[in-house]
């Protein structure tokens, strides 16, 4: 990263590795480091999401080098370390998310798949499809049954139900012989996922997994042997997760759901006791001490403490990318890491910005812990796949006072306001001697221009020149424009109907031109009828006779069938042929 | 000083004493290469993680080295600079095998560089590359570049590739850096 002398002595952060081309595209929450091997250097896990379609990885760095990589069978959602057991040496288990398993890898190893237990299924569905087995009922009516089910069943169908439905008549036949054998079933999906230590506060105790479910639940799983602890049911979808205390004391789930609230859930509690309504989609969720800070869509940033009162909002200058907690446990440090559009990291604790760091790209994932033997670093993946490690310095000390920029640089800039000569002050003195003869003759002027504006007005109506029409039953609108150099030019009218609801018919469109000089095809025609406020272009040709380069105006006059004098009038200057005259 | 060790000291039986400061980041090996260096019958097996710091002793030819064995430990670094008074020259030793925190290895040296009981004194500096034998070192000149040794200017420094687990290049590194505190004496 090129930065002055100046800049270098007082960045915080020590480059430490860029790789734009890691080709590593993932978000916060498939990243997670931990000391996999127990041997005291922490490793990165990063689930990489690939195309999206295809090239799922699990990805294992250690330093500044990928060490292991594993396929996975499907989008992760999420990425955890955590212990499982309290077997020696304590190397943590890694947690993959991905549909409605939990992949758990041991020493880099799959070791076991946890699957959701499967939701209960509409028993009329169920039946339906039992008569479809023993070939009871046809296509259509199985379609017409499954969609009564769909708008008053009070259990929605499962997936294949569904599916069923989006089916083009022909392809039902097929679709039926294929599945009817199997049994039916309806799955959810893993949103999002935490860990919540069971009953020690220590780093490296034993944690369950806390899993957001697409069903909109929160189920709390036991280590050791995967089975659903607790469940509470959310009014949403939980998307965000943050989790503290210990299982079997007491702890607190923070989730932030795709309804735009955000729920606080107790240990004693089957239903969420706070809700934070925001005003807009969460985009990141981190809780600081006992507050939490929410970054929303509309680039702002608020805190709220866990009762749902309102902190503070701080206002963003670009979109937020993602966010993290960044936690210097040796130095006492708490702040929120905010990974901007612009390609900026800012840096707030509490509500002040204490650091703003440039980055090569738009950073997608933060992640802040000990990495190898660091304990502060900060890894970054980028939009363009690329991985960013950051070291604090040793030395860094974060002020405390925010460091952004007081007033804007534009109230500094002188105004534009222009200079006075002599000739102003010499007018200024003539007008104070002469003020009353100035008046006067001015008063004058302003009476005859009035009148000779009164009278071509007049006149303008009589003959309807005007290419707008002053009528109040028939508004409508004209204009003329010419195209080509000639000697054959293209001539569009546009005309409009002004009028609000009122269509416009039998309409007519004459030309008056000087029959030596120009030829229109079509001189008298009839307009379509015009609805109020489209533009219909009118397209005629001229061609130019002359070969002399004379030019001359054309008048297009707009007609009602029945009277003779015109609605509106265009005149078209026609522009010299620039071609040979066509003889 | 008592009249006996004058004595020896002409006789040249009492060699000279030095105090050297051995820094680094942890985990790069500088327990081990003073415990490689000190005579055979005083080596120990294991070595653990240093807390705080330690001092060692041992003789080459012609010199009687005194080491300060700092801890590198990120909480313990703070402590380096109250022993810079003491220091007639500075071991530095680098995991080369750490590509990630070379970055926080350089901070560290600059940092040292720049203290004022460091900087206007010519003392001199041996860097050991570290861990050679480990797959994905890096070449001693590859750690130099990427230090910026040759920024160095007002101070004698050289660099040795180490492996201090079998003692390769450590002798070089002494000998060039008691070859460096004799020309400092005469």
């Amino acid at each position: 990263m090129a930065e002055g002398g100046e800049n270098e002595a007082h960045a915080k952060w020590l480059d430490a590795h860029y790789d734009p081309v890691a080709n590593l595209f993932t978000f916060s929450s498939c990243v997670a480091l931990a000391d996999l091997q127990g041997d005291g250097e922490n490793k990165l896990v990063v689930g990489d999401l690939g195309t999206g379609l295809y090239n799922m990885k699990l990805k294992v760095y250690k330093g500044t080098s990928m060490v292991s990589e594993h396929t996975l069978i499907d989008l992760p959602t999420g990425v955890l370390a955590f212990l499982m057991d309290t077997n020696e040496p304590r190397t943590p288990a890694v947690a993959v998310a991905s549909g409605p398993y939990i992949y758990i890898y041991k020493n880099l190893r799959p070791y076991f798949k946890f699957t959701l237990p499967p939701l209960e299924v509409n028993s009329v569905e169920q039946d339906v499809w039992n008569q479809v087995k023993e070939d009871k009922i046809d296509p259509l009516t199985l379609k017409e049954m499954l969609e009564s089910l769909r708008d008053k069943g009070d259990v929605p169908l499962s997936v294949r139900s569904l599916r069923y439905l989006m089916l083009e008549p022909h392809e039902m036949e097929p679709f039926v012989n294929l599945h009817k054998l199997q049994p039916i079933k309806r799955q959810t999906v893993i949103a999002c996922m935490a860990t919540l230590n069971k009953n020690m506060v220590d780093e490296d105790a034993v944690s369950c997994l806390v899993i957001g479910t697409e069903n909109m639940e929160i189920c709390i799983l036991d280590p050791e042997a995967f089975t659903i602890q607790a469940k509470v049911n959310l009014p949403s979808v939980p998307v965000f997760l943050d989790v503290s205390g210990q299982f079997d004391v007491e702890f607190r789930i923070i989730v932030a759901c795709r309804n735009g609230n955000i729920y606080v859930i107790r240990r004693d509690l089957k239903r969420p006791r706070h809700c934070i309504e925001l005003n807009c989609q969460p985009v990141g969720l981190v809780r600081v001490n006992k507050n939490i800070v929410v970054g929303c869509g509309k680039e702002t940033l608020h805190s709220y403490t866990q009762k749902g009162k309102k902190l503070w909002t701080v206002y963003l200058p670009a979109p937020i990318m993602t966010m993290g907690l960044m936690d210097h446990k040796s130095r006492g440090l708490q702040a929120v890491l905010v990974a901007l559009g612009n390609s900026e990291i800012h840096l707030y604790r509490d509500k002040n910005l204490i650091n703003v760091t440039k980055t090569q790209d738009v950073v997608t994932s933060l992640c802040f812990g000990k990495y190898g033997r660091e304990d502060g670093t900060l890894i970054m993946t980028t939009k363009g796949g690329g991985l960013i490690i950051k070291i604090l310095k040793r030395t860094a000390i974060f002020e405390g006072k925010d460091t952004s920029p007081g007033p804007p640089l534009a109230q500094s800039i002188k105004l534009n306001v222009p200079k006075k000569t002599k000739l102003y002050v010499d007018q200024t003195l003539r007008e104070r001697e002469n003020a009353v003869a100035m008046h006067r003759t001015f008063q004058t002027d302003l009476c005859r221009l009035r009148l000779s504006a009164a009278r071509a007005y007049a006149k303008a109506l009589e003959t309807s020149l005007a290419p707008v029409s002053a009528d109040l039953a028939q508004p409508l609108k004209l204009n003329a424009t010419v195209q080509g150099i000639g000697p054959s030019f293209k001539l569009t009218l546009n005309v409009q109907n002004m009028s609000a609801t009122r269509p416009v018919i039998d309409l007519l469109i004459s030309f008056l031109y000087d029959e030596s000089l120009y030829s229109i095809k079509r001189s008298f025609f009839k307009v379509p009828m015009l609805v109020p406020g489209l533009i219909y272009p009118i397209e005629t040709f001229v061609q130019c006779l002359s070969d002399r380069g004379i030019s001359d105006t054309i008048k297009v006059f707009v007609l009602r069938v029945g009277t003779c004098s015109p609605l509106l009038t265009a005149h078209v200057n026609m522009p010299v042929s620039e071609g040979l005259a066509v003889g | 000083m008592g009249l006996f060790d004058k004595l020896a000291g002409w006789l040249g039986l009492k060699k000279k004493e030095v105090h050297v400061l051995c820094l680094g980041l942890d985990n790069s090996g500088k327990t081990t290469i003073i415990n490689y260096l000190k005579p055979s019958n005083a080596q120990v097996q294991d070595i653990v993680p240093t807390i705080g710091f330690s001092i060692e002793n041992f003789k080459t030819s012609g010199l009687s080295f005194t080491v300060f064995d700092m801890s590198g430990q990120g909480r313990y670094r703070n402590l380096w600079e109250h022993y810079y008074k003491e220091g007639q020259a500075i071991i530095f030793v680098i995991d080369s095998s750490d590509k990630l925190r070379m970055v926080v290895a350089k901070e560290e040296l600059d940092t040292l560089l720049n203290h004022p009981d460091i900087k206007h004194r010519r003392i001199p500096i041996l860097f050991f590359a570290n861990k050679m034998d480990l797959r994905d070192a890096l070449s001693s000149v590859k750690v130099s570049q990427m230090l910026r040794l040759e920024n160095i200017k007002d101070k004698a420094w050289h660099i040795c590739a180490s492996d201090a687990i079998k003692g390769e290049g450590l002798q070089e590194g002494v000998d060039w850096l008691q070859d460096q505190i004799k020309a400092m004496k005469t």
